[in-house]
């Protein structure tokens, strides 16, 4: 009970400190604070420039500023972006789902692959076929994900010419949404099955020479049922963890992939938004950003209780 | 055997002194083992020494660590131009531009070479910076337990959840981009892992016989946590310093590549990124585009084996019990 209290507040904590970070920043940051609230390069004339100071409040205490954010929060107003004319919060709801999508598809196959590979190369860590794969992830896993991205764009898109390299469809169809997603899903898949592969195969390692693995030997079990009834159950514990910290990572991975692909999600919202300076889009796209993992993290937290009876029953 | 009759020719040797240069100079040829047995004997430097130390590291990555070290110190040994020389753009790679010419027509091999040591300073320099922080939090909060441990371990479980790089590209997107707000940035948010891995440490540290009976003697805290814990904690903190600089190095890249990197300091990120955004890929120049990210790969792995090498001995040693006590 004390430990979910614990948790409880930590999340409190966590989410406060991401919308205090995000209330924060405009105001602190070197220049005019009405321009770091609207956004750099925009052109607005005098007028409109003093209703929006007098509008924003920035002369008013800072207390009041924050509650007025946070009730500008909960009605889901997330500010205007005067590049693109329309509120954020509308901007962001149309590319999300997209990138959601995106990631959620290619989180699951990552995983999936990862830990399956890397639960058996774990098991038997010795043969070359295994030494090869270990060596490949490791490679993958230094290599910066817009990199891998930009040299499959490059050898199966341009030189092959096997998938389209922009977009998210021609035509709304499934068939055309897969064709076209399946290049940057396969970047995104590998590049987390590599962090995943790395943690499991040192799991598993660790976990087969613990005395149950013996014990279902001694019992007469094949290798592959030792391995994937009771190892596997066990070294799989830290995969929850990391996928939950790695979230984070793994969305920042995405944004560089759609990025390089020309998916119209959150990453080009982003790069769009930094070269135009559009400071109100790249706080609403931190602050969803953020809280999406958070509740990564949460629903982690769950899935390990679920997982690990000891979490749930402590001794 | 083979040992013994070259303790016994070596023997000979400094009895005859006639024919002394020459049978040394076949010695030495012959057998790599009796080289350094024979720099052992006689002028007192005992390679095979070094050498078990070596094997603690892992050997390819520490090859080409050195490789790209000596490349970032000493970029004039290897670089053909200056990088900042300008020839004529887009040029294909001939025998004068081994690696062809950019869109502003430098010397892409040079730009290569003098790019190295901005990638592994901003890699480094953050990875110092976090590896104290962590250093610090941990130590504290593993020494002192208490309120204070749960305060500080609370408050880095809060800020490992905050996702890194988008928090990075608002601060970068805010402030100008420079080399060191980038440095600060990337090493002032990544320190929570270490300060894990350094609290567990030292709570088991702290029970060790030694401590007890240097705080028993009265020694201060401070000085029990620097000379009593501190080097005990040095072989966990290498590798996480060594993952730490190669997760910045990537970071780094990626954060070029967004255009939130320093233009005036030509890093691998920013020329890939300039060779993404400039008309690489279009013009299919994969001269321009393929080595800076085959070096970031490279070099981030090498970083990267060394610490994970690291992290396998020191793992084999604790089953050992060697660092036990």
């Amino acid at each position: 009970m004390r430990e979910g209290l614990k948790k409880v507040v930590r999340y409190a904590a966590s989410f406060f400190l991401i919308v205090t970070l995000n209330f924060a920043l405009p105001r602190l940051m070197p220049g005019d604070p009405v321009k770091n609230l609207i956004g750099e390069d925009v052109y607005v004339s005098e007028g409109v420039m003093e209703e929006l100071r007098a509008g924003m409040g920035l002369d008013r205490p800072l207390y009041e500023q924050f509650t007025a954010y946070i009730g500008d929060l909960l009605r889901l107003d997330l500010g205007y972006s005067y590049h693109l004319h329309s509120p954020v919060a509308d901007i962001l709801r149309d590319r999300i789902g997209w990138t959601l999508l995106f990631v959620g598809v290619s989180v699951l196959l990552g995983t999936a692959l990862g830990t399956l590979l890397g639960a058996y190369a774990g098991w038997k860590p010795e043969t070359k076929a295994n030494r090869l794969a270990c060596c490949g992830f490791i490679t993958l896993s230094c290599t910066p994900p817009y990199f891998l991205a930009l040299l499959c764009l490059e050898i199966f898109a341009f030189k092959l010419g096997l998938f389209p390299f922009k977009g998210f469809y021609d035509v709304p169809t499934p068939g055309s949404i897969a064709h076209h997603m399946f290049l940057p899903v396969t970047v995104m898949a590998l590049f987390s099955a590599s962090r995943n592969f790395l943690i499991m195969r040192g799991s598993v390692i660790q976990e087969k020479g613990q005395l149950y693995a013996l014990y279902a030997r001694a019992k007469g079990l094949y290798d592959t049922s030792i391995l994937f009834r009771h190892v596997i159950k066990n070294a799989s514990l830290p995969i929850i963890t990391l996928l939950a910290l790695d979230f984070g990572f793994l969305f920042s991975g995405a944004l560089f992939t759609e990025i390089v692909f020309s998916l119209n999600g959150m990453g080009t919202l982003i790069y769009d938004a930094i070269i135009g300076k559009d400071y109100p889009v790249l706080q609403g796209s931190f602050l969803v950003i953020a809280l999406a993992v958070l509740l990564a993290n949460m629903l982690a937290d769950l899935l390990y209780e679920v997982a690990d009876p000891r979490v749930r029953r402590p001794a | 055997m083979m040992q013994e009759e070259a303790y016994v020719r070596e023997s000979t040797i400094q009895e005859s002194t006639i024919q002394g240069n020459t049978i040394r100079k076949n010695i030495i040829q012959e057998n790599a083992r009796q080289w350094k047995g024979f720099l052992a004997h006689n002028i007192n430097l005992d390679i095979r020494r070094y050498e078990r130390n070596l094997k603690r590291f892992n050997r390819g990555g520490l090859f080409l660590f050195t490789f790209f070290l000596i490349l970032a110190l000493l970029p004039v040994l290897f670089a053909p131009y200056s990088p900042t020389e300008r020839f004529m753009p887009y040029e294909a790679p001939s025998t004068a531009h081994l690696l062809g010419t950019n869109d502003i027509g430098n010397d892409i091999l040079s730009e290569l070479v003098y790019g190295a040591r901005i990638s592994m300073m901003v890699g480094f320099a953050s990875a110092c910076i976090s590896t104290l922080i962590g250093l610090m939090i941990g130590l504290f909060s593993g020494y002192f337990r208490g309120t204070l441990d749960e305060l500080l371990m609370g408050f880095t479980d809060v800020v490992l959840i905050i996702p890194k790089i988008p928090l990075i590209i608002i601060l970068g997107a805010f402030l100008r981009p420079s080399i060191w707000t980038l440095i600060l940035v990337l090493g002032l948010l990544s320190w929570e892992s270490i300060a894990r891995v350094v609290r567990s440490k030292t709570l088991q540290i702290r029970e060790a016989g030694y401590v007890k009976s240097a705080r028993c003697m009265g020694f201060s805290s401070v000085h029990i946590m620097a000379s009593d814990i501190f080097p005990n904690l040095f072989h966990v903190l290498l590798p996480k310093f060594m993952l730490a600089t190669a997760s910045a190095m990537i970071s780094e890249a990626s954060l070029s590549f967004l255009g939130l990197g320093d233009i005036s300091m030509k890093s691998w990120g920013i020329m890939l990124s300039f060779a993404f955004s400039r008309g690489g890929f279009i013009r299919d120049m994969w001269w321009w585009y393929l080595p800076p990210g085959i070096c970031i790969t490279l070099c981030v792995m090498s970083i990267a084996l060394i610490g994970f090498g690291f992290e396998g001995k020191e793992k084999e040693n604790g089953k050992r019990g060697v660092d036990a006590e």
